[in-house]
């Protein structure tokens, strides 16, 4: 009876243990392991990839609805450099990278999938960040943006980061089933001169700007860089969840057939 | 002993004496530290934001504008943005200003290394002829903040200037925009009279000379579209001939293959009848 036990407590023990492990997530050093080989110190934002769709324009609606959509896509692209230059990276800013962009003869498409090798030979450029939106959805209280982040080495035209990310932003309602703005939402929208729909929609794609790319090791000139190469790092495919009261959850997606 | 206790308390005046001294001794510390938490000024997004949705020319100055007092605040509280001299410059150089805008991405250049082939390939595309100007430094940012809502406010006090835009569709057609820069409430800035003169004159000379740019690139589109207008013409006409050539070559076989087999025919009928 005795080896029974025995030999049931070892099973135990050892599906607790593999349990831990599995758990535990992943370090910098290894989530970025490239990133910390190549070192990369310039990044370019390339013009953003919007795939989602607009509405045919048949009501007055329809259009302030796409324009909201615009601007949101455009404040993603504006504020993608913010967590970047806070890591210490250099990133040209927008009028810039619109120059930048003028001079390519490349199609969006093409330059996500050929070598940028002539970035770095040409402009000095170590790592290019492509981001995509893949859809927008809302209902009365809540935004929700699909978006992809792939940093992409001009150096030797690895993937030194790709990230999949749904990011959902809900808020409370009133008795009339309303939302109720935060007042940074509200704000932004007086300071940016935009609706309150439209601001909720910016804030959104600012915070997942700022979860996405500042979990990004911090430049090679920042005194953290190699002080922050074993914290956790976010997984690779996740959902970004705020809260009525401001909070943000970050949850892993788990991958499914 | 409670007399005695009394009597063991500091004075008023000695108290007093003790707080100012504790105030001589943290008064550097908080300044120190107020010095040191500089307020960190970033990219006047709004703007940037607002001109990306409605690109006008009023927006332009508003950004540039916004721009130099980033830049002024940031130098201030050493807390330079990286890019950030780069985009001023690319402002100004959009507006026409195109020696200030080279002085500001030199001081790009200057602050951030890392940017320089970016920023040469900005200059080479915006202002080709001052590429080889990499040592003039800006003169006074917070004036040149200023100098671009004066500019604009003069400017808007002579005439509403219409911003021109040449375009030529896939029709060939020459499109025209005209825009007129919005207005916007500015604060007054107090100059010379010597200053504001030399600021009006330079003004003029700059804005006739865009006057004088946008009339030779309509000229020049012009020029474009009948050229090519002529070249197609060319082209149409030796494409007909071509096919004429072509024609009457295929005309000539014809009549040569008709000729055999007319003879082919009369031979065989020959042929038949002797062996009758």
């Amino acid at each position: 009876m005795k080896p029974m036990k025995n030999r049931l407590s070892i099973v135990g023990l050892v599906a607790v243990l593999t349990l831990c492990v599995s758990c535990k997530s992943e370090k910098r050093l290894a989530q970025y392991s490239a990133i910390y080989t190549e070192r990369p110190q310039v990044i370019y934002v390339a013009p953003l990839n919007d795939l989602s769709l607009r509405r045919a324009l048949r009501t007055v609606e329809d259009s302030l609805f796409n324009l909201s959509l615009n601007i949101a896509s455009k404040q993603l692209f504006l504020t993608a450099s913010d967590p970047l230059v806070y890591k210490g990276y250099y990133v040209p800013g927008p009028l810039a990278s619109a120059q930048i962009a003028a001079t390519e003869w490349r199609s969006g498409k093409q330059l996500r999938n050929e070598s940028v090798a002539d970035y770095h030979t040409d402009l000095g450029i170590d790592a290019i960040l492509f981001i995509t939106i893949n859809g927008w959805a809302s209902t009365a209280n809540s935004w929700t943006v699909e978006a992809e982040y792939v940093l992409r080495s001009a150096q030797s035209n690895n993937e030194l980061l790709h990230v999949s990310v749904t990011a959902r932003k809900t808020l409370a309602t009133d008795f009339k089933g309303n939302p109720v703005p935060l007042k940074e939402d509200e704000e932004f929208a007086k300071r940016y001169d935009c609706d309150l729909e439209t601001a909720q929609r910016c804030r959104l794609v600012e915070t997942l700007n700022q979860y996405v790319l500042k979990d990004l090791p911090s430049g090679q000139r920042a005194r953290q860089h190699s002080t922050e190469r074993y914290i956790p790092a976010h997984p690779e495919y996740f959902n970004l969840q705020i809260h009525p009261d401001g909070s943000v959850e970050l949850k892993k997606t788990e991958l499914t057939d | 002993m409670k007399k005695r206790l009394r009597d063991n308390r500091p004075g008023r005046a000695s108290r007093l004496a003790a707080v100012g001294r504790r105030f001589l001794v943290l008064s550097p510390l908080v300044v120190l530290l107020a010095a040191c938490s500089g307020e960190y000024v970033g990219m006047p997004r709004a703007e940037v934001l607002r001109y990306q949705t409605y690109p006008t020319y009023g927006g332009l100055h508003e950004l540039a504008t916004a721009y130099g007092e980033a830049i002024n605040g940031a130098v201030k509280a050493d807390t330079l943005h990286p890019g950030m001299y780069a985009e001023y410059g690319v402002t100004l150089a959009l507006m026409g200003h195109k020696g200030a805008a080279c002085r500001m991405l030199n001081a790009e250049m200057k602050a951030f290394p890392e940017s320089r082939a970016m920023v040469t390939r900005i200059k080479q595309r915006l202002m080709p002829d001052l590429l080889g100007d990499t040592l003039a430094a800006p003169r006074d940012t917070a004036n040149l903040a200023t100098l671009a809502g004066w500019a604009y406010d003069s400017l808007k006090a002579l005439q509403p200037l219409p911003y021109v835009a040449p375009v030529i569709d896939s029709t060939d057609t020459l499109w025209i925009s005209m825009q007129t820069p919005a207005d916007s409430v500015r604060t007054p800035i107090e100059l010379t009279a010597n200053q504001k003169r030399e600021l009006l004159a330079q003004q003029q000379a700059e804005e006739s000379l865009r006057k004088q740019q946008v009339a030779d690139s309509i000229a020049a589109a012009k020029q474009a579209v009948k050229d090519k207008r002529k070249q197609d013409k060319l082209e149409r006409e030796r494409q007909k001939k071509e096919q004429e050539k072509v024609r009457k070559q295929q005309r000539k076989e014809r009549e040569k293959q008709n000729k055999e087999r007319a003879r082919q025919r009369k031979e065989e009928r020959e042929a038949q009848k002797k062996n009758k």
